[in-house]
């Protein structure tokens, strides 16, 4: 007897695989259903009390949390004291988002261009761990490296280019006792802790460049400096920028490292950290936070402008 | 003779887009079908259509008899050979062919002999430990024929499984498939875009064009009589005529096909013209005449003088080889 | 033609720089060995191992924290598994409405700083009066965890031929069969691999769990016990242990996503 052409539902697996597929819908809805409410309650509903938080404003005298919709928070953003903060921070963004530029570009470049085999592991890896080991275990180590009895310090002392760190740290703005407490420590330690999420992105886009673009360009006579500035620098330029949204982001949210190395400047970062917590003033402290995600929104607009996304 | 699977105006949009559109077919039980168009014509559509990975938008699908419009895919005895072979590939080609009976609760030891069995039938009877990714393409393509035909499955699709394969194994692969069908009894039905593999495989056939189909037929009907100019384009090396043409030969001003192997050079004729390229193919020489600004090629048999390039000449058919397509 | 051999200095700039990225972090296992206690002296005066039968006899201080991190991470990984993985299937499947949408929710909570992430629930627990617990702590967690699992996910689900799943279909099983026959048993190390990223994330995050945790003794996970160490030092060297601990922790589930996902265009962690 031949088997029938329809065979019969053999349970519910069966009959809700039917549904499923009568109504592809259904399964979608129930598959999106829990992440959403996770990420939707959680996150969203946190970022709309952040935003909520961020209009209300703490009454002077009794330090108590007015709930009624005000600007006045934000107007304290603008008092010197308060934009001063703001200001440093993206200085220090930029800072660090060049100076990591400048430190990923060999190493992309190398890994991206001849490193092969055994050697292109190598450096995936080589930028893969150190991006993903933990963040406090590598702050912990530059507090080491930057103290003044560390090894810095000793290194200079036995090569007698101590005078160069003391120049250093007297030039006015960078003033220390040590690399650790000032903030040409804090640049450092910020290049060192976000270099990687500049190498990824930019070795993405270097390898993208045909090797036969390059090898065009040189038989047209151009040099390896020309090829360089004229094909492979405009070409790595998206991963540059997307590198840079990390960095920049990052560098404006921290606010560990300027807690435990440099000399106490405040960041936004500190600030949202400070106010929520001792000075128990959440709305200034929602309001400082709300201003990195307008200068990213900025910056990423700019950024999907340049091509940046392309290289994610 | 009941009939497999048919389509009743089924029709497969995807938004503005008409994969499908108003088809009518039948495939008789036991027959090898095969579905031939270009890329885009709708063939592999109506495939999934029968498999169950496509819903129709429109029109009745029946397998057997029965509207399978509620059926998912999992509850139809209909298996298919893919186009990529689709074998999972963490499974050895023994539990790849297995599959299909263990989701239906074979026991073990019994699914694997019956896999053997058809592992055997495919001559892969050596290969069960293997894993897939150490196959040749040609083992694979009969290890995804295997785990489909374990199922005896009422219908078996193939999605141009003969694709990935080279010259000489695919026309291996296309005795093999014929002579499995014949042995198995069982209905195929088979997309390809090779209109040789159509022609010389199938009992019968359609044609696809752009969502519909063109000509439904046995080979030789659908090489002798195309209905439309596309089916004469598409399936042979046939001669389409204008209506101009058609009628300066002594037919009527109607499109008309027309077999090279039934039209030879003549002295003297109703339309002359010139020799533009000649091929050598053994068993004669193809001339290609442009008249009237169409291409006429001409099958010349070994053996008779052969024009050169350039040269003027009439040229002469059988009364009955000119086939009139009507307007379309 | 173009040279294949780099240039020296290119090299030795790039091997520098990996050079730069690591070395740091030989020194916090130096440290771990000094006599010297109370300042960051180097070279160190002497070595010794007293410091790790210290951090595991006489500072009692240090182990609730490591529970609670342990405990937090794998409440989140677990959670973040399933979120991720059901996002990842809905995600692959066919365009629907608000698809883009729904990715860049996802990426959000590790696209923004996370001073953002831990000042908004902050701000929530404030507004909706929830107390800090070890829950406050998993759900910010959680949160940024979901894409790293979804990323692995995704990746996977992408190189995965479509066909098998439909071939499963075909040869007759239902929905639940092919997820236990074809779709797990190929996404088992991608999901092992998302899983053990985002129990490194989580054993290791300070930032947001500073805001969520609140002040409560009980409430301190072993980076924020870390942190406080690091800014009223005692005992530098047992810190020292605990870092090597916690560098253990991260680096090898690190190493292990990176082997479970090699070869494939998906290769683990490209998206922290």
């Amino acid at each position: 007897m031949t088997a029938p052409a329809i065979l019969p539902a053999r349970g519910l697996a069966d009959r809700l695989t039917g549904l499923f597929w009568r109504h592809p819908r259904v399964l979608l809805a129930l598959l999106l259903t829990p992440p959403l409410l996770w990420l939707g309650v959680v996150y969203l509903g946190s970022l709309a009390a952040l935003l909520l938080q961020s209009f209300y404003a703490i009454d002077e005298f009794s330090g108590v949390v007015k709930e009624e919709f005000t600007l006045k928070t934000y107007g304290e953003l603008l008092r010197p004291s308060n934009f001063d903060i703001l200001v440093r921070t993206v200085i220090m963004a930029a800072c660090v988002t060049l100076a990591c530029a400048a430190l990923a570009f060999p190493i992309a470049y190398y890994a991206a261009r001849y490193a092969r085999g055994h050697w292109k592991a190598a450096f995936y890896l080589g930028v893969m761990l150190p991006l993903w080991s933990s963040y406090l275990v590598k702050v912990y180590a530059w507090k080491l490296i930057l103290a003044k009895e560390g090894i810095i310090g000793w290194a200079a002392e036995r090569t007698h280019t101590s005078w160069i760190i003391d120049g250093l740290l007297s030039i006015p703005g960078l003033e220390g006792s040590s690399l650790s407490t000032s903030p040409l420590g804090t640049f450092a330690v910020f290049c060192y802790i976000w270099l990687p999420y500049m190498i990824l992105p930019m070795q993405a886009a270097l390898e993208r460049v045909p090797t036969s673009m390059l090898e065009a360009s040189a038989d047209l006579g151009a040099t390896r400096a020309q090829a360089f500035r004229t094909v492979v620098l405009p070409l790595a330029l998206p991963g540059v920028i997307a590198g840079s949204i990390f960095t920049f982001s990052l560098t404006l949210g921290d606010y560990i490292i300027p807690q435990i190395i440099g000399n106490s400047a405040n960041f936004i970062g500190m600030a949202v950290y400070q106010l929520q917590g001792t000075a128990g003033n959440i709305p200034l402290a929602a309001a400082f936070a709300v201003v990195p995600i307008l200068i990213m929104l900025v910056y990423l607009a700019l950024a999907r402008r340049m091509g940046a996304f392309d290289a994610l | 003779m009941t009939s497999a699977v048919e389509f009743q105006n089924v029709s497969r949009h995807f938004g503005p887009v008409k994969a499908v559109d108003g088809v009518d077919l039948t495939i008789a039980e036991g027959s090898f079908f095969a579905m031939l168009g270009p890329s885009g014509s709708g063939k592999t559509t109506c495939l999934r259509l029968i498999s169950g990975f496509e819903k129709p938008t429109g029109g009745a699908i029946r397998i057997f008899g029965e509207d399978v419009s509620a059926t998912p895919p999992h509850l139809r005895n209909v298996n298919t050979v893919f186009q990529d072979y689709a074998l999972f590939p963490h499974m050895n080609v023994r539990d790849n062919v297995a599959y299909g009976l263990m989701v239906k609760g074979m026991g073990r030891s019994q699914r694997h002999a019956k896999a053997e069995e058809m592992l055997a039938l495919v001559k892969l009877d050596a290969y069960g430990d293997r894993k897939p990714a150490q196959l040749s393409g040609g083992q694979r393509q009969r290890v995804a024929l295997a785990r489909a035909l374990v199922n005896e499955p009422r219908v078996l699709l193939l999605d141009e499984p003969l694709g990935a394969l080279d010259l000489k194994l695919r026309e291996a692969m296309q005795d093999e498939l014929k002579a499995l069908q014949m042995k198995l009894g069982l209905t195929f039905v088979f997309v390809t875009h090779d209109q040789h593999e159509a022609l010389s495989m199938a009992d019968s056939l359609a044609v696809f064009n752009e969502g519909r189909i063109a000509q439904i037929g046995t080979p030789q009907q659908i090489y002798d009589r195309p209905a439309t100019r596309f089916v004469a384009d598409f399936v042979g090396s046939s001669n389409v005529l204008p209506p101009e043409l058609t009628r300066a030969l002594g037919g009527p001003a109607e499109w008309a096909s027309l077999r090279p192997e039934a039209t030879r050079l003549a002295a003297s004729g109703p339309v002359r013209g010139t020799v533009k390229a000649l091929r050598y193919l053994g068993s004669g020489t193809r001339v290609v005449i442009e008249a009237n600004g169409t291409e006429v090629a001409a099958l010349v048999p070994a053996g008779q003088p052969v024009p050169e390039e350039g040269a003027t000449t009439a040229f002469a058919f059988d009364p009955g080889a000119l086939h009139l397509m009507g307007a379309n | 033609m173009l040279s294949d051999r780099s240039p020296l200095s290119l090299r030795a700039a790039a091997i520098g720089g990996l050079l730069f990225l690591h070395l740091p972090i030989l020194l916090i296992f130096l440290y771990a060995f000094t006599t010297e206690e109370r300042s960051f002296q180097f070279p160190p005066p002497g070595l010794t191992t007293e410091w790790f039968g210290v951090a595991w006899n006489d500072r009692p201080d240090i182990w609730p924290p490591l529970w609670l991190s342990l405990k937090v991470a794998a409440i989140a990984t677990s959670i973040a598994l399933i979120l991720g993985t059901l996002v990842a299937a809905a995600m692959t499947r066919t365009a629907f409405f608000g698809r883009d949408q729904i990715s860049l929710l996802i990426l959000l909570p590790i696209a923004l700083p996370g001073v953002i992430t831990g000042m908004a629930l902050r701000s929530a627990f404030g507004i909706m009066d929830i107390p800090f617990s070890t829950w406050t702590i998993v759900l910010g967690h959680a949160t940024f965890c979901i894409v790293i699992v979804y990323n692995n996910a995704v990746a996977r689900l992408r190189r995965l031929s479509g066909g098998i799943m439909e071939a499963s279909a075909d040869l007759g099983a239902n929905a639940f069969q092919t997820f236990r026959h074809v779709l797990l048993p190929n996404m088992g190390s991608a999901l092992l691999a998302g899983g053990m990223l985002a129990f490194a994330l989580s054993f290791d995050e300070v930032i947001v769990t500073i805001f969520t945790a609140g002040s409560g003794t009980d409430a301190k996970t072993l980076p924020i016990w870390m942190l406080d160490e690091l800014i009223r030092p005692r005992q530098r060297p047992v810190t020292n242990v605990v870092a090597i601990l916690v560098f253990a922790a991260t680096f090898f589930p690190i190493l292990a996503a990176y082997y479970l996902t090699r070869g494939g265009s998906e290769t683990a962690g490209m998206g922290k």
